[in-house]
C-alpha cells in the first residue's frame, strides 16, 4: 500500500505538486492522468525518491519512505520508463538480471529468474537473450523494461509513460498484456500516462491532475458517469465519453436472453465491449446481434435499445 | 594508377651522390636500366589499374598491387647496381620523388581495397608486412646503399635511443594528461561554474605556437630549478624534458578534457535515470554505466592526443628535450635531406600506428554502444 500525505513539491520557487493526498491499495492498478506539466511525473518520482518531496509524508507499507536507504527503497520498487533506460552495452539477460545482481542474489537464482521473466513476457531465451537493446524492435525494448522492473519481484511497479513510444497496434497488445500480468501477479502499479484511452484501459483508480492539484479519483466508470468540473470531462473526452464508457462494458453486461425472433445474423462474442458491438451494428447496418461464447454458440442476443442502456419502460 | 605511372615517369626515382654532402644527381625511371626495363617495372601498376576498372577487381587487383609493392625493394636493387659506384664506401643512392609517389599511390590502392572489400583486416596487415620483410632481405643485396640506410648505420644506437626518448615523452605526455584531464573533466561536471573558465583556458592554451610555449616555459622553470635545488637533481631546469613535458602536456589536455567530458556528459539521460530508479549506487552507476558507455568518445580522445603529442615532440628537440626530432633539426642544419627523413619517417609511423590501433580499439569499444 502506497499512502501520500499531504505531498508538496516546490522546485524553487514553483510549486510542482501542490498538498496531494493519495491513497493507492496493495494490488491497485492506478493511473495517474493530466496535461503535461501537472505534476504527475513528478509524483511519480517522488514515490521512490529520484524526486524528494518537500513537504508531507509518503508512506510504503505505513512506513515512511525516507526511513530506508534510497538505493534500498529502490531496489524493493519497479521502475519502467519511456524511454526504456535498457543499457545498450549490456545483453538482454544482462539488463533485466540487474536489480537481483544489485541484491547479489546467487548467480544460479539470477540466471532461474530471468528465464522466467522473459516466458512472461514471451520473450524466446533462445532469441533474445544475448541481443543488445538496438537489436530489439520498440515493443520488443519496452516487454524488456517491463522484465527487469520485475525482476527482483517487487510488489510496487512505478511506471512513467511506459507505452509512450510505441505504435498504436503494439502499444494496444503490450496494455492487455500488462492488465493480465497484474491481474495474475498482484503487483500494485502506479501508471503515468497522458493517453486517456490507455487510462481507462488500464486504471482501477483513475486519479486526475490539473496544475499539480488532484482534481478528481476513482473508478474510470465513475469518473466518466460523474465528472466533478468540466475540465475532467474534457480531458475524459468531452462528447466521445459514451464511447469511451462503452469500451469499458462488456456486451454481456447488457446481453439478453435469446428471444422468439430467432438467432440473429450477425454475430458478437460475449467479452467484445460494447463499443466493439456498437461498431459491428452501425458496419452492417443491424440492429441485433447474436452473442456468441468462446465456442461460437449463441448465448443470447443484443439489440440496439439495449446497447444504449434504455431503460425496458421507455 | 595513373598518377602513380605518371610520378613514375615524370619524376627521379631517385638520386646517386658520392657521399652524403654533395647533392645527388636526379636519375629518370628510363635511366637506370634503359626504358624497356621501366616499361617492365611499372607494368604490374599499370594491370592493376586496368583490372581496378573491371566488374570485379577483388583478389587480382590485390595481387597486382603487392606484385608492385615486392617490386619496388627489387627496382631499388637494381638501381643500385646501376647507379652506385662500388669503388666509393660513401657513395649511396637517394629515393627519389618518383619511387616515393609510387609507394604512395600503392598504399592509397591498399587503403582504397580495404574499404571496398570486407577481407580481414590481418590480410591487409600482411600485405604491409611482406614488402617489408622483402626490403629487409635486399639490405645484403645492395640496398645498404640506401642513403637512408647509410645515415642510420651511421647512429645506429643513438637511432634507438631517440626513438626510446621519444615514446617515453609521448607515454609520459598521454598518461598524465589522461590523468589530469580526467580529473579536470569530473570536477568540471560537479562544478558548473568551472566548466565555461576551464574551457577558456584550454583553448587559449592551444592557441599559443608551440614554440613560444617552450619559449616561456623557459623562464619560470629555470627560475624554479636555482630556487630549489632538489628540482635540479630532479633533472628539471629551463631547457630538456621538463618544459617539454609540461607544454606537451598542456597542449594535450583540451582535446583530453573535452573528449572525456562530453563522453561522460553524453550518456544517455534515460539510461542515466533507469539506473538511478534501479537502486544502483552512485560507485556502480559511475563504474557499471557511465564508463563504459563514455569510454569510446574517451578513447577518441586518447588517440587525438596521442598523434599530436607524437607530432610535437618533434618540434620539442629545439629545446633539448631529445627524441626523433633532434635528427630532423640535426638534418636541416646540415642540408642533409636524408638524416630529416630519418627523423621523420619513424615519427610518421609511429603516429599512423597510434591512430589505428587506437582507432580500432574505439571502434571494436563502441559495438556494443552504438550499434
Amino acid at each position: 500500500m502506497i499512502e501520500l500525505i499531504h505531498i508538496t513539491k516546490r522546485f524553487d520557487h514553483t510549486v510542482a505538486v501542490d498538498d496531494v493526498s493519495l491513497k493507492i491499495d496493495g494490488g491497485e492498478f492506478c493511473c495517474l492522468v493530466g496535461t503535461s506539466g501537472c505534476g504527475k511525473s513528478t509524483t511519480l518520482k517522488m514515490i521512490n525518491r529520484l524526486i524528494e518531496h518537500s513537504e508531507g509524508e509518503i508512506h510504503i507499507d505505513q512506513k515512511p519512505i525516507r526511513s530506508f536507504r534510497e538505493d534500498v527503497l529502490r531496489r524493493r520498487i519497479g521502475y519502467a520508463i519511456q524511454s526504456t533506460g535498457l543499457f545498450p552495452h549490456w545483453t538482454v539477460a544482462r539488463n533485466i538480471g540487474l536489480v537481483p545482481r544489485l541484491l547479489k542474489w546467487p548467480k544460479s537464482r539470477i540466471d532461474t529468474r530471468v528465464e522466467e521473466l522473459m516466458s512472461l513476457l514471451g520473450l524466446s531465451m533462445a532469441d533474445y537473450a544475448d541481443k543488445y537493446p538496438d537489436q530489439l524492435s520498440g515493443g520488443q525494448a519496452q516487454r524488456v523494461g517491463v522484465a527487469r522492473a520485475l525482476a527482483a519481484d517487487p510488489d510496487i511497479l512505478l511506471m512513467d509513460e511506459p507505452f509512450g513510444a510505441l505504435d498504436p497496434i503494439t502499444r494496444e497488445t503490450l496494455q492487455l498484456e500488462l492488465r493480465d500480468l497484474q491481474a495474475r501477479l498482484g503487483k500494485t502499479i502506479v501508471f503515468v500516462t497522458h493517453d486517456m484511452d490507455e487510462a481507462l484501459r488500464l486504471a482501477d483508480r483513475l486519479v486526475v491532475m490539473h496544475e499539480g492539484r488532484i482534481v478528481q479519483q476513482g473508478h474510470p466508470l465513475q469518473l466518466l458517469r460523474e465528472p466533478a468540473n468540466d475540465f475532467v470531462a474534457s480531458l475524459l473526452g468531452g462528447e466521445d465519453r459514451g464511447l469511451k464508457e462503452a469500451a469499458l462494458l462488456p456486451v454481456s453486461e447488457r446481453m439478453v436472453p435469446l428471444g422468439a425472433g430467432g438467432v440473429a445474423r450477425e454475430r458478437i462474442d460475449q467479452t467484445a465491449s460494447l463499443r466493439e458491438a456498437l461498431s459491428v451494428m452501425l458496419w452492417r447496418r443491424v440492429e441485433r446481434l447474436a452473442v456468441v461464447d468462446d465456442d461460437d454458440i449463441p448465448i443470447g442476443e443484443l439489440n440496439f435499445r439495449r446497447l444504449v442502456g434504455a431503460r425496458v419502460n421507455d | 594508377m595513373a598518377l602513380g605511372l605518371l610520378a613514375w615517369w615524370s619524376l627521379p626515382v631517385a638520386s646517386s651522390a658520392p657521399n652524403r654532402i654533395v647533392p645527388g644527381d636526379a636519375v629518370y625511371a628510363w635511366q637506370v636500366a634503359g626504358p624497356a626495363m621501366a616499361v617492365l617495372a611499372s607494368l604490374p601498376m599499370a594491370l592493376a589499374g586496368w583490372v581496378a576498372r573491371q566488374p570485379d577487381p577483388g583478389w587480382r587487383s590485390l595481387g597486382l598491387v603487392l606484385l608492385a609493392l615486392l617490386g619496388l625493394p627489387l627496382w631499388l636493387v637494381l638501381c643500385v647496381h646501376q647507379l652506385v659506384d662500388p669503388q666509393l664506401p660513401q657513395a649511396r643512392l637517394g629515393i627519389g620523388a618518383g619511387s616515393w609517389c609510387t609507394l604512395f599511390v600503392l598504399l592509397l590502392a591498399l587503403l582504397d581495397l580495404r574499404t571496398r572489400q570486407r577481407w580481414p583486416a590481418g590480410l591487409y596487415i600482411a600485405c604491409l608486412c611482406v614488402p617489408l620483410v622483402v626490403t629487409a632481405l635486399c639490405l645484403p643485396l645492395g640496398l645498404d646503399r640506401l642513403a637512408l640506410w647509410q645515415e642510420y648505420r651511421g647512429r645506429a644506437d643513438d637511432f634507438w635511443l631517440a626513438v626510446g626518448e621519444h615514446l617515453l615523452l609521448v607515454g609520459a605526455t598521454v598518461a598524465l594528461s589522461l590523468a589530469l584531464g580526467a580529473a579536470l573533466a569530473l570536477l568540471m561536471r560537479r562544478l558548473p561554474a568551472l566548466q565555461r573558465a576551464g574551457f577558456g583556458v584550454l583553448n587559449f592554451m592551444q592557441t599559443i605556437p608551440s614554440l613560444a610555449l617552450f619559449g616561456l616555459l623557459l623562464g619560470p622553470l629555470a627560475w624554479a630549478a636555482q630556487r630549489f635545488p632538489w628540482l635540479d637533481q630532479l633533472g628539471i631546469s629551463g631547457i630538456g624534458w621538463a618544459p617539454a613535458l609540461v607544454a606537451l602536456v598542456t597542449y594535450s589536455l583540451l582535446p583530453m578534457v573535452r573528449n572525456t567530458f562530453v563522453a561522460l556528459e553524453g550518456v544517455d539521460r534515460g539510461v542515466i535515470e533507469a539506473a538511478r530508479g534501479m537502486g544502483m549506487s552512485r560507485g556502480q552507476m559511475f563504474w557499471q554505466v557511465r564508463l563504459p558507455l563514455a569510454l569510446p568518445v574517451l578513447l577518441e580522445g586518447v588517440r587525438i592526443t596521442t598523434v599530436q603529442a607524437i607530432g610535437l615532440t618533434a618540434v620539442a628537440a629545439l629545446i633539448g628535450a631529445g627524441g626523433l626530432g633532434r635528427f630532423i633539426f640535426q638534418g636541416l642544419g646540415q642540408a642533409a635531406m636524408d638524416l630529416v627523413l630519418l627523423g621523420a619517417l619513424p615519427i610518421l609511423v609511429m603516429a599512423m600506428l597510434a591512430d589505428g590501433v587506437l582507432g580500432n580499439l574505439s571502434r571494436r569499444l563502441g559495438r556494443g554502444v552504438t550499434r
